[in-house]
């Protein structure tokens, strides 16, 4: 007879793992690459495949650094594929469609991988453990190393209104004069033909044909991103003075759809309960449009790495009310009235 | 009256309930049994105190044991023959219990009780309750005569027809083969509680059995297949509204829980004045051949239940008791006890024993728990050994354990063990 398995309860669980779970972003995120490809050539396969490698390559080197691969050999290397859940890559990617496809800035894309996932995810523990969105901090890091010494303006930061004040959708002024267009419409918008912006967050049919996957996969609660998006939306409208033709451009325009579908619903960044998420994602939404309007530049990145570091008092502030609760309460009151 | 959904509450979760493995076979009877090992402890309170003596000849149905104080249960014999032993066995958990090892001489010698008169008031019926040894036999083991005599009022009793743990069928098959005798042992318990309403909820995944119901004066609820909808707290809600105030009982909702096989066992002590001394347990799993529905006498060692079924060579875990709560077993040792619903043979697709790899906070396990818990948070507190801050953020002492949460989680984190924990460091505190 073989060894019996002695374990605790339930002996019988989901087929659904982290793994699984992580495949199926990487998935959602594949029109969005494709459509990236598509409409920005070869330079920006080369980024992502840039960014893909140096992300891997990051989270390999650590993990068999730090579990001593010249004493273990193979099997430290055996046991890094065992354990590995695709999230680096999901990290690697992510950064690649969030900067503008420049190939003469193809360390941008290794550079910020290897920060993204060596310090911002593993340094603090690696998956699960770490505070901030690693793709996210990675943009960032870039942004604030090169912003000053590269030339050219920045979609992921550029300047997201006219000198008149009407929204500028995103694209920078370099870009959209070379598309020849002054404004766009909101159809170009949705499909980011003649858009210019970073390689994923242009076409955003690409990005929702993704994020409904995800909520089909029940990967993510497909009310949190809409609650982002509409949020940005309606208090954009309302800083506008109700100007209502701001909202379309809103929601379409920048990093908003990308940010709100997959980098704002990384789980390890928002709160652990549902009610924590709700306010979350508002709260996400009103510092968006706030910022946007103050800064007149693109801050989805920066207002979801801000909001990352609230979290921890969401969830702090945020305690269980079992099945039952509220009569405990009421049965509670009672006892004590009738001891004085 | 009946949604084509059923009714449900919110959150848990839903299993693939294979339990078609087993659910069309009819119950038959165990053979073999030459050796019944008969634990004093089969219900939750002090174990019985053992009154015979090794070398004694018993009947079947004669007091073997009797209740030690209020909270406990007698025993009786399942087989007649000769006392053997006194004495501990390994309970195939890992522990060992005090048992009374019966030798059985093959004959079929009884010592009932006399049946009830008809007329049998509600104090004779829970008396008869207390002296056949009845406990809940849906998994807790709480002695019935307990249970029918609550502190407060009541006015509904409630029939446990869910069973939501997969695999098992025992129930279902008792419901309908023996539908008029538990509708009759549901009337007499009303009667020792006092109550007049009765209420059976069945899950939609027994459309037969519901039926059944329905041709009798029970009130049947059709409540959709959903784990852990068996748990008291869960039915009383879906059938009645009322919500089990935390830490109180269900009589505090006006509501008294009762299995069905309990119903049954008390129609047979009422009419026919039969102890509980055997019940219904399913065999099943992929590592059998033929998943079957057996009546065991209690005490029948679990090996000839495994016999009668044939074990196959790629059954690497055995469960007693449902795949959600059950415990594994360290071997094919033990025996049949009054709270035994099933034994598993599960072959290695069937488990999944993944290693645990790290949160990734996703929240399903909060999103699952039917007692609205945080159980991640009461997991890293457990780890941390910080059991205050474990109840504060998680939710601890409201735990039903059913394992929703460990089912779900997608990194195969043992949430459920780490909340039982935590609850026994804190009732130690206290
Ligand atoms: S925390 Fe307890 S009640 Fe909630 S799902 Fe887990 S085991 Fe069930
Ligand atoms: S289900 Fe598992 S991975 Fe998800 S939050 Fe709960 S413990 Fe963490």
């Amino acid at each position: 007879m073989n060894q019996l398995i002695v374990s605790t309860a339930p002996h019988v669980k989901t087929a659904r793992t982290t793994k699984t779970i992580m495949l199926d972003v990487l998935i959602a995120l594949a029109p969005a690459t494709i459509a990236g490809c598509v409409l920005f050539g070869w330079q920006a396969l080369v980024l992502i495949l840039i960014s893909l490698a140096s992300a891997f390559l990051t989270e390999f080197v650590w993990y068999i650094i730090q579990n001593k691969v010249w004493q273990g050999g193979k099997e430290v290397v055996n046991a890094f594929f065992k354990q590995f859940d695709f999230t680096s890559l999901i990290t690697g990617l992510l950064l690649a469609l969030i900067i503008p496809a420049n190939i003469d800035a193809w360390y941008m894309p290794l550079l910020g991988s290897i920060f993204a996932v060596g310090v911002v995810k593993m340094l603090f523990g690696g998956t699960g453990r770490n505070i901030m969105n690693p793709a996210l901090m990675g943009r960032i890091f870039l942004f604030i190393s090169f912003a000053a010494m590269t030339a050219y303006p920045d979609p992921n930061f550029g300047a997201l209104f006219e000198s008149n004040g009407s929204l500028m959708t995103g694209a920078t002024s370099l870009t959209s004069g070379l598309a020849g267009e002054g404004t766009l419409s909101a159809l170009d918008l949705l499909l980011g033909t003649g858009v210019a912006g970073c390689i994923g967050e242009t076409c955003k049919i690409a990005l929702l044909a993704g994020g409904v996957y995800l909520c089909v996969r029940g990967v993510i609660k497909w009310y949190l991103p809409l609650i982002y998006i509409a949020v940005t939306g309606l208090f954009a409208v309302a800083l506008e003075g109700f100007d209502f033709t701001q909202f379309l451009p809103s929601i379409l325009s920048g990093g908003l759809i990308l940010g709100a579908i997959f980098m704002a619903t990384d789980y390890v960044t928002t709160p652990k309960s549902k009610l924590g998420n709700i306010i979350y994602f508002v709260l996400l939404g009103l510092l968006t449009a706030g910022l946007r309007k103050a800064t007149g530049i693109e801050v989805v990145s920066f207002c979801i790495v801000l909001m990352n570091l609230v979290v921890f008092l969401l969830d702090a502030a945020i305690k269980a009310r079992p099945f039952g609760f509220h009569k405990e309460k009421k049965v509670k009151a009672d006892t004590a009235k009738e001891g004085k | 009256m009946k949604a084509i959904k059923g009714k449900f509450f919110s959150r848990g979760i839903h299993l693939r309930d294979m339990k078609s493995l087993s659910s069309a076979a009819p119950v038959e009877q165990l053979a073999g049994v030459t050796e019944a090992v008969i634990p004093l402890s089969q219900h939750i309170g002090k174990p019985a105190v053992c009154i015979v003596e090794p070398g004694q000849q018993v009947k079947r149905g004669q007091l073997i044991a009797k209740a030690d104080g209020y909270v406990s249960a007698n025993v009786h014999a399942s087989v007649a023959g000769t006392v053997k032993a006194v004495e501990e066995r390994a309970d195939g958990r890992g522990g060992k219990v005090r048992c009374v090892v019966i030798e059985s001489d093959g004959s079929d010698a009884t010592d009932f009780m006399a049946p009830l008169p008809e007329n049998a008031d509600g104090a004779a019926i829970a008396a008869r309750i207390a002296e056949a040894g009845i406990v809940g036999m849906g998994g807790a083991g709480f002695p019935t005569h307990v249970k029918v005599k609550p502190a407060v009022k009541v006015d509904t009793l409630i029939l446990n027809g869910a069973e939501c743990e997969p695999y098992l069928t025992c129930d279902h098959r008792i419901m309908l083969e023996r539908t008029d005798e538990i509708v009759r042992g549901a009337q007499y318990l009303a009667k020792a509680v006092g109550v007049d309403k009765i209420v059976i909820g069945i899950e939609l995944n027994k459309p037969d059995a519901i039926a059944a119901f329905e041709k009798t004066p029970l009130n049947v609820v059709a409540l959709k297949k959903q784990y852990p909808m068996g748990s008291e707290k869960h039915l009383i809600y879906v059938c009645t509204g009322r919500k089990v105030p935390l830490g109180k009982l269900p009589a505090d909702a006006g509501v008294i829980v009762q299995n069905v096989a309990t119903a049954l066992a008390v129609c047979e002590a009422v009419e026919q004045g039969k102890p509980l001394i055997e019940r219904v347990v399913t065999v099943s799993g992929k590592g059998v051949e033929t998943p079957k529905n057996l009546r065991a006498p209690l005490g029948a060692p679990l090996s000839a239940l495994a016999a009668q079924c044939s074990v196959k060579d790629d059954a690497v875990k055995f469960v007693l008791g449902g795949p959600m709560t059950g415990s594994a077993l360290t071997g094919l040792c033990g025996s049949v006890t009054k709270t035994t619903s099933g034994l598993l043979f599960m072959t290695a697709d069937e488990t999944n024993a993944d290693e645990p790899t790290p949160c990734i906070n996703c929240g399903r396990c909060a999103d699952v728990c039917p007692m609205k818990l945080m159980p991640m948070q009461t997991e890293f507190y457990t780890n941390a050994k910080d059991y205050a801050k474990a109840d504060q953020y998680g939710g601890v002492l409201a735990c039903i354990e059913c394992g929703a949460c460990s089912y779900i989680c997608p990194a195969h984190r043992p949430l459920a063990q780490a909340i039982k924990t935590a609850k026994a460091e804190l009732r130690k505190k206290k």
